[in-house]
């Protein structure tokens, strides 16, 4: 393995053990749930189901049609304190 | 020797940026699988349309937003300017003031004693002129903050009422002032 992805695969163990990455998971939920991303995204979801069929509606489905849209859908702001906060994270605790 | 330093750097810093950007991927995907597994056992559970109403009632039940109506489209201070007759004394009262009016023309309630009391006091001062302002009293004792308000409250305290609590009050206290010379 290239030093980059050793580098890589300590930083998200670090993330992951020491709690930080669950940390910035609800962090994000609650952000986008405040945002109304959630909402929004769901208002689509209704539309796919719809579409597809309420029977007949997998998770794939939805998510190769929820996924994009919702990548898109995350407001700058979000992305920008979610940001600060995990480079805040990798100044701390990445060794080079 | 230093433009190399620099240069490691800024190789580290946008290889930094570019592992931040990558969690935050992860991340965002996270945020989306996690709502469509929700939306997806929500939907085979048959839960996920339960909070949809129909048309017809949503329109039904929309908020109001007019001036002089609540959010329900009721008229909210109509009761402001109407008026009742009083049962008692047969007289047109406003309805916030009709509750009070009523305490003490009918002489119940807290208030309508101690008036009462007074009216009995001033009575045996100011024989018949007091008695037959009685009635005028009544509207003076019906404005909480007005004049004669004012008046009823000085009167109150050169009041040597037999009747009211007070002069037991003050009897007591005579009897220990005496105690200490």
């Amino acid at each position: 393995m290239s030093k980059d992805s050793q580098m890589r695969v300590a930083i998200n163990q670090k993330l992951i053990e020491m709690g930080e990455r669950e940390r910035l998971k609800e962090l994000l939920r609650a952000k986008l749930v405040e945002c109304g991303w959630k909402d929004q995204l769901k208002a689509h979801c209704k539309d796919v189901i719809k579409e597809k069929g309420l029977e007949h509606v997998t998770v794939e489905d939805l998510v190769t049609e929820v996924t994009p849209k919702g990548r898109a859908l995350v407001p700058d702001s979000v992305k920008k304190e979610l940001l600060q906060r995990i480079r805040a994270f990798l100044a701390q605790h990445a060794t080079l | 020797m230093k433009m190399e330093e620099v240069s490691m750097s800024s190789l580290d810093n946008s290889k930094l940026e570019g592992l931040a950007q990558d969690i935050l991927s992860d991340l965002v995907e996270d945020a989306c699988l996690g709502l469509c597994f929700e939306v997806h056992r929500a939907v085979k559970q048959g839960y996920f349309f339960l909070d949809d109403t129909d048309q017809e009632s949503m329109r039904d039940f929309e908020i109001v937003d007019q001036p002089g109506l609540d959010v329900f489209g009721q008229v909210y201070n109509q009761w402001k300017n109407k008026e009742c007759v009083c049962p008692n004394c047969s007289r047109s009262i406003a309805a916030s003031r009709f509750a009070p009016h009523l305490e003490k023309c009918l002489g119940m309630g807290r208030n309508s004693s101690r008036i009462a009391n007074r009216r009995i006091v001033t009575g045996n001062n100011t024989n018949n002129k007091s008695e037959s302002d009685q009635e005028d009293n009544d509207d003076v004792n019906d404005n909480d903050w007005s004049y004669g308000a004012e008046k009823k409250a000085k009167k109150r305290k050169s009041d040597k009422n037999p009747n009211s609590p007070r002069r037991s009050k003050s009897f007591k206290h005579k009897s220990t002032c005496c105690l200490f010379p």
